[in-house]
């Protein structure tokens, strides 16, 4: 007798089961937790919440940013494991068995979506005690779900098309940290474009993918989604779309053998 | 289901890389149910590729193959349900040694409680039991490689490929892994496994396909690659003193009209040396002991010892591949029927995997065989 749980499912459980030890799972949550509590806090004290484009204290103004942020968090798990299943030929074996490629990339896929899914709820309830539960209306909930999930799309279709390319674990994991730290610092993250903002930064802050993602969660918790947003989303969503194809594409052509 | 059943076949296999290279080319193998076939080849050889090719990883770029009834080119997941494949590679995931087993046991549908079961069978069977709580990378090479085959036995399957599987693994394991597949292929398991360890081939395999440079060399029962491609059978005389230089000559010229290429003789580069010990091969030992023996005889001479090696694989190996030292010695290749006896009992597999080469014991001789002149 066989179990009924679709492949995809199989796989993503597995994904789960065999992937994350409560240590790094702690780190990857508790790290945009503690940048919450302990940055929030200490700057809300010295930033005037004038400049934070309505929001009432930095606190109410980061929160939307880790939010955003777990697109990067769900990206970077799936990117990880599908580069850790090369490395320790778990892709080769698993493809030799009842699971067809499309079925490994869309449990890549699902696994980023739950993680980022799970990443948010622990931000907003990390975010409860400084800020209130944020009063937000259904289209709100579902733009930042929405945001956070294509985002999380990008980013993996990002990291996985890469890992399809690599051979050295070094040369991905420099660059997958690189991508890291460029999307978070330079985005909007944790501070808005302001007039003062240099131009030349701005024009970066402001094409950065995560500032989009950042802008719209923020408008969302906000309660002031504009047409802007729902752009910010497409554009996201395009951008998911290239980078998951560019991930197809690598994968069809994907060497299987061993790697370092 | 038949006996005689082929579960693969393939014609004319052939994958090139993009480069245009070939890493296999005209392949045509056949495996049947429940039996055991082993792929032998210098590295290389295209052994890996063949497994890979087989089990739909790998695209070939011409001819064909049907597993269990469906072309590779094509066939998907369904076929892939049906097969256990043992990477060469190591394949690892980031739980414990008991975790990893149900989980891939889950991966594959088997239900909970079957993989549980499962799980404790394995764990004993591949004497894993002391680390089932250890994640696979505090496991030694060998551990690592008895979990590996351990796993891949937790779904049922039609066919087995295991490519190097017994890499690393100390000759009890050995024997307790071979034994096991043996007793697998009885209940109808077919399986396909690439080895470098020869006796082991020698020992599990139905039959062998000798690759070369990706092309198909010979494939046969062991029994009769060893006989047309085993090349000679090495025998080592000891009398209980030296000859004497006369002697030696004697004795040496004696070997040669018996067909003895003095080539072969240990030590013939050194002649004018008396000597009490002589190492040569034939490929007509039966004609040649009562000679020995008579001309030990007849001269008051004591044999010691001697004793005559089997034809090894490895020697056929060697000469197939060219490598072997009496080449010319060899006859042509052909097929024979796969219905050779085969050691399949326990005990058959016990001797023949604590005995490489088979080396027959020294004979207690005093100069007499059974069968030479008194």
């Amino acid at each position: 007798m066989k179990l009924g749980l679709p492949p995809v499912l199989r796989l993503v459980v597995r994904n789960f089961a065999s992937n994350f030890d409560p240590f790094s799972v702690v780190v990857r949550f508790g790290q945009p937790a503690m940048t919450i509590v302990v940055l929030g806090t200490m700057f809300s004290t010295i930033v005037h919440s004038s400049s934070l484009g309505g929001s009432t204290s930095y606190t109410a103004f980061l929160v939307p940013g880790m939010v955003a942020f777990q697109m990067v968090s769900g990206g970077v798990v799936s990117g990880n494991l599908f580069w850790l299943d090369r490395r320790w030929s778990m892709v080769e074996q698993i493809f030799s068995g009842p699971f067809l490629r499309s079925e490994y990339l869309a449990g890549l896929v699902l696994t980023t979506l739950l993680f980022s899914m799970v990443g948010v709820g622990v931000m907003v309830a990390v975010a409860v005690p400084f800020i209130g539960l944020p009063a937000l209306s259904l289209l709100s909930i579902l733009t930042v779900l929405a945001t956070v999930g294509v985002g999380g799309i990008f980013f993996a279709g990002l990291l996985i098309a890469l890992g399809t390319r690599l051979r050295s674990a070094n040369a991905y994991f420099s660059i997958q940290s690189f991508l890291q730290l460029f999307l978070i610092f330079l985005s909007t993250v944790y501070y808005p474009v302001g007039p003062g903002t240099p131009k030349a930064l701005a024009w970066i802050l402001n094409g950065n993918p995560l500032s989009f993602a950042a802008n719209t969660t923020r408008d969302a918790f906000r309660g002031t989604l504009t047409s802007t947003d729902a752009m910010n989303l497409a554009i996201l969503a395009a951008l998911a779309l290239a980078a998951f194809l560019a991930a197809v594409i690598g994968f069809r052509r994907m060497n299987l053998g061993p790697i370092q | 289901m038949s006996a005689t059943e082929v579960v693969l076949r393939t014609e004319d296999l052939g994958y090139a890389y993009q480069t245009g290279r070939f890493a296999l080319r005209h392949l045509n193998i056949d495996l049947h149910r429940g039996e055991i076939l082993g792929l032998l080849g210098r590295n290389g050889a295209g052994k890996t590729t063949t497994v890979r090719v087989l089990t739909t990883l790998l695209p070939p770029t011409e001819g064909t193959a049907w597993v269990l009834g469906q072309d590779v080119r094509t066939a998907g997941r369904a076929l892939r349900a049906r097969l256990g494949v043992v990477l060469q590679s190591e394949s690892l995931d980031f739980v414990t040694v008991e975790r990893n087993l149900v989980l891939y046991a889950f991966m594959w549908g088997v239900p909970r409680e079957t993989a549980k079961a499962r799980s404790e069978e394995m764990l004993e069977l591949f004497e894993l039991g002391a680390v089932r709580h250890r994640k696979p990378w505090a496991l030694s090479g060998g551990e690592r490689r008895r979990f590996q085959v351990a796993r891949e036995l937790m779904h049922d399957m039609d066919i087995l490929f295991l490519d190097e599987p017994t890499v690393g693994l100390d000759a009890f394991s050995r024997r307790r892994i071979l034994r096991y597949l043996r007793e697998r292929a009885q209940g109808g398991l077919s399986i396909m496994f690439t080895t470098h360890i020869l006796h082991e081939a020698d020992t599990l395999c139905d039959r062998i396909a000798v690759l070369r440079e990706g092309s198909l060399l010979a494939l046969d029962t062991p029994e009769v690659l060893k006989k047309r491609y085993g090349g000679a059978r090495e025998v080592r005389v000891r009398f209980e003193r030296s000859l004497a230089l006369p002697l030696v000559a004697e004795f040496e010229r004696g070997l040669s009209e018996r067909g003895v290429s003095l080539r072969t003789l240990e030590g013939g580069d050194r002649p004018g040396t008396p000597r009490e010990e002589f190492v040569f091969r034939s490929q007509r030992v039966e004609g040649l002991l009562p000679w020995i023996s008579g001309w030990a005889s007849s001269r008051s001479m004591e044999i010691s010892s001697l004793s005559v090696s089997e034809p090894t694989l490895e020697g056929a190996f060697l000469g197939m591949l060219g490598e072997g030292e009496e080449e010319e010695e060899r006859g042509p290749g052909g097929s024979a029927p796969r219905d050779a006896a085969r050691p399949t009992s326990p005990e058959a597999l016990e001797t023949a995997t604590s005995a490489p080469g088979g080396v027959a014991p020294p004979v207690p001789t005093n100069g007499r065989f059974p069968g030479s002149p008194p």
